[in-house]
């Protein structure tokens, strides 16, 4: 591995700057999934339990 | 701390517990053919593209894969790679292998015995079965066998988390101001709500289902026994993911060529594990009649919690990997992937897991929301999601990390790599496309655990696509995900097979870029962890077992066995009871 | 400890996301007024259902103007009664229990779905709206004939609904 090696980055000049795009990108599909799931998917389904009406 | 180069390989350091981790890998490889196997046959079955067996048996199929792949397969798997991970970071051998080789024995008796109880369903000849699937719900009864096999099982794994403890105290006293490395404090770690965790199915077990599967009580409750199978039974996921989640931890990141972005968070990423596993188990139980709402609630917001340490892992193991690439010369916002090592079976395996983990978090995150489980409990899309944890997320890690340890503990190269790297690539493709239309399906309501799901009164109403895509999905992946598996199994025999060589790399994991001094003290303080770890169980489950009692008594209402099984043993064993009770009368 | 800006900020929109997740389902129970079943409805002997007033002789009826109760047992492997018949647009309220082991009611391809465990009687409530039929299965492993244990809830139009004479 380390013969590939071709540069030594420290903790200090490392910024993960492609690990925040990923992450972002991670939580922008998360956020509209869940909504599609529940407003959509669940919500939209039909029989959906609710309390004793009294 | 990693190991000098000169200290050569796992091998040449510990001869005497290469071995015992060989063994547990080869227990875990035939555990894995197995269960593969009745993967495969469930497909077919299911789908009504092959029926070698009744219906009837279908379920025995089912125990046996389940049994075999998340317990046998994963648990020996994990033993292995903790015994290597505290031996190899305290760089110490155990202090006793004759008492490493005893719960090595007890695990393996355990799962013969289980085993055993299982396959007898398969034969008429042999008068024992045991399909009361992975969850063994009462009053379902299996062959005493099989809760004495689990219970032997549990007891071994127990054993060998105290065989890693006792090194760590031993090299405690020799090292008082070190800090404790960070792949023996994740074993210790998991080590603990394990044990906190399997409390609960152990009890279960030993004082319900066992003498009441012997006929020495008469009756036992539906709803305990069931709660104190959840109780252990989230845990137990977390108990296959943590090694997973070390490797990726302390392996990936060298494997990338880099280092692991941060030591202190990864701690706090497993004391959050410690302290959060076992209070969630009600979340499997959210359409559990008898169970208050209010308990469902409090269980929800703890699991929603729990996503907590997963998300931070993704940061910090992607950024491990991304500063692994940038030292490889990557650049760019995205541009620095192609710089990573994929052709390397260790790495793409180990980095695909992940992503498909990424995945299984989403409906995992669903799965957790307490009244959208209307939409999803017991549907295939629960398949579907645990196939990309455990069968993904932990298979294909460990899979691919034995391209890794293989040579490490047989000083032998791996037979062949670019079989290696087909193998982990056939395998995520083979669970996408399975998956994914497992999950699609469950959303339309096609159920889990069912040897027919065809009924004749209705047909499932797919928006998108057909229902004949989705099983024509699952027909090709699983058949993928066998070949992988066969693939696998051929790489592992040919490696073994194949003559030493010295030119190994030497044993060693990542080293860290903000390393253990930059962790707060208190993170390894294990007794205030496991402290709070019990506190929060206790508020979790003192109130919702003390109800079900409280209403159902400690034996339930009623309700008579329901044997899977049809045995002597137990008609004897009760005849010998009710005389006896006749005698003393 | 040495924590990272970006690590910071994804700390904070995973907070973002528990919190958001956590909020949602709360909606859905207070604001929708989803209800979860739960230990509202008395405990049952498994062993005695024959004694129970309702789930001695188990079926639909009528309990207010537009509201109908439907009481259920399940067992090895079929539904008592196997086919239920309500009217659209009403109110249903699901009473199911079992006789022996674990199963569940779930009307397939909905949200009315249950577990069914001996000595509880798994309580929901849903409006109906549509006429329609959906299938009714038992999605928990129940032993050997696990997969022929199904029904039918059959919606019919409001005009034409009749409750069946108690036999």
């Amino acid at each position: 591995m380390s013969s590939k090696l071709q540069r030594e980055i420290g903790h200090d000049e490392f910024d993960p700057k492609g690990t925040l795009a990923l992450i972002t990108i991670y939580f922008v599909i998360i956020s509209v999934l869940w909504i599609f799931m529940y407003f959509v998917e669940f919500l939209g389904n039909d029989l959906t339990v609710v309390g004793a009406i009294a | 701390m990693s190991l000098g180069a000169n200290s050569g390989t796992y091998l040449d350091q510990f001869p005497g517990e290469a071995k015992v981790i060989r063994t547990a890998f080869y227990s875990s490889f035939i555990a894995l053919g197995i269960g593969a196997l009745m993967g495969l046959l469930q497909v077919f079955h299911r789908l009504d593209i092959l029926r070698l067996i009744p219906s009837e048996d279908y379920y025995s199929y089912l125990t046996l894969h389940a049994v075999l792949l998340v317990l046998t397969f994963s648990i020996f798997f994990l033993v292995g790679v903790f015994t290597w991970a505290v031996t190899t970071s305290l760089d110490r051998g155990l202090e006793d292998l004759r008492y490493t080789w005893g719960w090595y024995g007890l695990m393996a008796v355990g799962t013969l015995m289980a085993g055993v109880a299982i396959i007898g369903g398969f034969f008429d000849s042999i008068p024992m079965s045991a399909a009361v699937l992975y969850t063994f719900y009462a009053p379902l009864q299996a062959h005493p066998l099989f809760y004495l096999g689990l219970a032997l099982f549990i007891v071994g794994s127990w054993l060998a988390g105290l065989d890693w403890f006792r090194s760590w105290w031993a090299w405690r006293s020799e090292n008082p101001d070190e800090r404790i490395p960070l792949p023996t404090f994740m074993a210790l770690t998991t080590t603990l709500f394990w044990i906190i965790s399997s409390m609960g199915v152990a009890i279960s077990v030993v004082v319900f289902l066992l003498p009441w599967s012997l006929g020495l009580i008469g009756q036992v409750d539906a709803l305990l026994t069931r709660t104190l199978f959840w109780f252990f039974g989230h845990a137990v996921v977390y108990f296959w993911l943590m090694p997973a989640y070390m490797l990726w931890y302390v392996m990936l990141p060298k494997i990338s060529g880099g280092k692991l972005f941060s030591d202190p968070l990864a701690r706090v990423v497993f004391v959050l594990f410690l302290i959060l596993s076992t209070p969630t188990g009600i979340h499997h139980q959210y359409l559990d009649p008898g169970i208050a709402e209010g308990f469902k609630f409090i269980v929800m917001v703890n699991t929603m919690f729990l996503l907590l340490p997963s998300l931070l892992t993704a940061f910090t193991v992607v950024a491990s990997m991304e500063h692994g690439a940038r030292q490889r010369g990557g650049t760019g916002y995205f541009g620095w992937l192609r710089a990573l090592p994929w052709r390397d079976p260790v790495f793409a395996g180990m980095a695909l897991a992940g992503l498909m983990f990424a995945a299984a978090g989403f409906s995992g995150m669903i799965n957790a929301g307490m009244n959208i489980n209307y939409l999803v409990h017991n549907t295939w899309w629960i398949v579907g999601h645990f196939h990309l944890t455990i069968g993904t997320a932990v298979a294909l890690t460990f899979m691919a990390t034995t391209y890794w340890f293989l040579p490490q503990l047989t000083n032998k190269e791996i037979w062949s790599k670019s079989v290696g790297l087909a193998q982990v690539l056939l395998w995520f493709v083979g669970m996408t496309l399975m998956s994914n239309a497992m999950h699609r399906s469950g959303l339309v309501g096609v159920p889990r655990r069912t040897a027919e799901p065809q009924y004749s009164g209705f047909d499932y109403e797919v928006a998108a696509g057909s229902m004949a895509e989705l099983n024509m999905q699952v027909a090709i992946g699983g058949t993928l995900l066998f070949i992988s598996t066969l693939l696998f199994l051929t790489v592992v025999v040919m490696t073994v097979w194949g003559s030493k060589v010295d030119t190994l790399p030497a044993n060693g994991y990542a080293e860290t870029l903000s390393g253990p001094e930059d962790a707060p003290l208190v993170l390894d303080n294990l007794k205030l962890w496991t402290a709070i770890a019990v506190v929060l169980v206790v508020l979790a489950y003192a109130l919702p077992l003390a109800s079900i009692i409280g209403r159902r008594g400690l034996f339930g209402p009623g309700g008579s066995p329901s044997p899977q099984f049809i045995d002597t043993l137990v008609f004897t064993g009760q005849a010998i009871v009710d005389s006896a009770v006749g005698v003393i009368r | 400890m040495k924590i990272h800006t970006y690590e910071k900020f994804w700390l904070a929109a995973s907070m973002l996301l528990i919190v958001g997740f956590i909020l949602t389902i709360t909606y859905g129970t207070v604001g929708i007024g989803i209800a979860m079943v739960d230990d509202s409805a008395d405990t049952v002997d498994p062993d005695n259902l024959g004694d129970h007033p309702k789930f001695s002789d188990p079926g639909v009826e009528q309990v207010g103007e537009n509201e109908y109760d439907v009481y259920v047992r399940a067992l090895q492997f079929a539904f008592i009664p196997g086919d239920v018949e309500v009217p659209a647009n009403s109110t249903v309220t699901f009473h199911v229990t079992s006789s022996d082991v674990i199963h569940s009611y779930s009307v397939v391809g909905t949200n009315a779905n249950t577990m069914v465990i001996p000595g509880e009687v798994a309580t929901i409530t849903v409006e109906t709206e549509e006429p329609g039929e959906h299938g009714i299965i038992c999605t928990e492993y129940c032993g050997s004939g696990h997969h022929n244990m199904a029904g039918k809830l059959i919606i019919v139009p409001e005009d034409e609904f009749e409750l069946e004479e108690e036999q």
